[in-house]
């Protein structure tokens, strides 16, 4: 359940990666793969996927969907801190709504198995 | 101070999150919703035995799905701010749980529908925040 969690950080951070990766984004080849923050997003990404397909494989998606849906709230709050964006209420209130909205679509799927999560 | 100021505020000038940039999050989370449903497919399979595991098409277009879904969305990050296009993901719960009925004869219930609708409850917010 805690490594979970980790995961979850981990594909949130891959956003801020992404996110500094795409300010310099250009359909330059050479540009393209040499973008590292693009590749370390990639990167964690697939750690943190592989991690979760080898260690919850089986699991119920109604306890996984509200731990995976964390994830809008790790964005948030890592937007906050790394890119200087700015949260306001409906922002706030619209990502603890999407929250819950996922933990139920978990809970109305709990005879479901992982693989068919939708990460 | 002031220059500092300046300077902030010309980021959150570019910032402002352009609808092209949301519109391709939304098509990015409908490409990658497929990627679920075909390896859901792909895993009523013999997975232990390599020479089933390489004739397993499900299973290669279901991560190549999820992929072009997850690399669709990078560059669309380029178009406005993270915590506004983030959320939009979410569609994809939207998605994958409509296409399960059609695709894997999966059945709706009152969870899902009342969590599609808070989804939807919520990324409008998320466009009123922004």
């Amino acid at each position: 359940m805690s490594l979970m969690f980790f995961i979850t950080f981990l594909t949130s951070t891959a956003q801020i990666f992404w996110k500094f990766g795409s300010e310099k984004l250009s359909f330059d080849l050479l540009a393209l793969i040499t973008n590292w923050q693009i590749i370390a997003g990639i990167l964690i990404y697939a750690v943190a996927g592989t991690l979760m397909i080898i260690s919850f494989r089986g699991g119920d998606v109604s306890v996984l969907y509200p731990i995976v849906a964390t994830s809008y709230i790790w964005v948030s709050i890592l937007s906050i801190y790394f890119l200087n964006e700015a949260m306001n209420i409906f922002k706030w209130l619209g990502v603890f709504i999407i929250f819950s909205g996922i933990a139920l679509i978990g809970y109305g799927s709990r005879e479901s198995k992982i693989l068919e999560g939708a990460g | 101070m002031e220059a500092e100021n300046q300077k902030y505020w010309k980021v959150r000038d570019k910032m402002t999150t352009q609808t092209w940039a949301i519109l391709l999050v939304v098509i990015a989370t409908l490409v990658g919703a497929f990627g679920p449903i075909l390896l859901k497919k792909a895993s009523a399979r013999k997975l232990s035995k390599i020479s089933s595991l390489i004739k397993n098409y499900y299973l290669f277009g279901g991560v190549a799905l999820y992929a072009l879904g997850t690399l669709l969305f990078i560059p669309a990050l380029k178009g406005g701010d993270l915590s506004i296009l983030y959320p939009f993901v979410s569609l994809s719960y939207i998605w994958v749980s409509l296409l399960s009925v059609k695709f894997l004869g999966e059945k709706m219930n009152k969870y899902k529908w009342v969590g599609i609708l808070l989804i939807i409850l919520g990324v409008t917010f998320i466009g009123f925040g922004s």
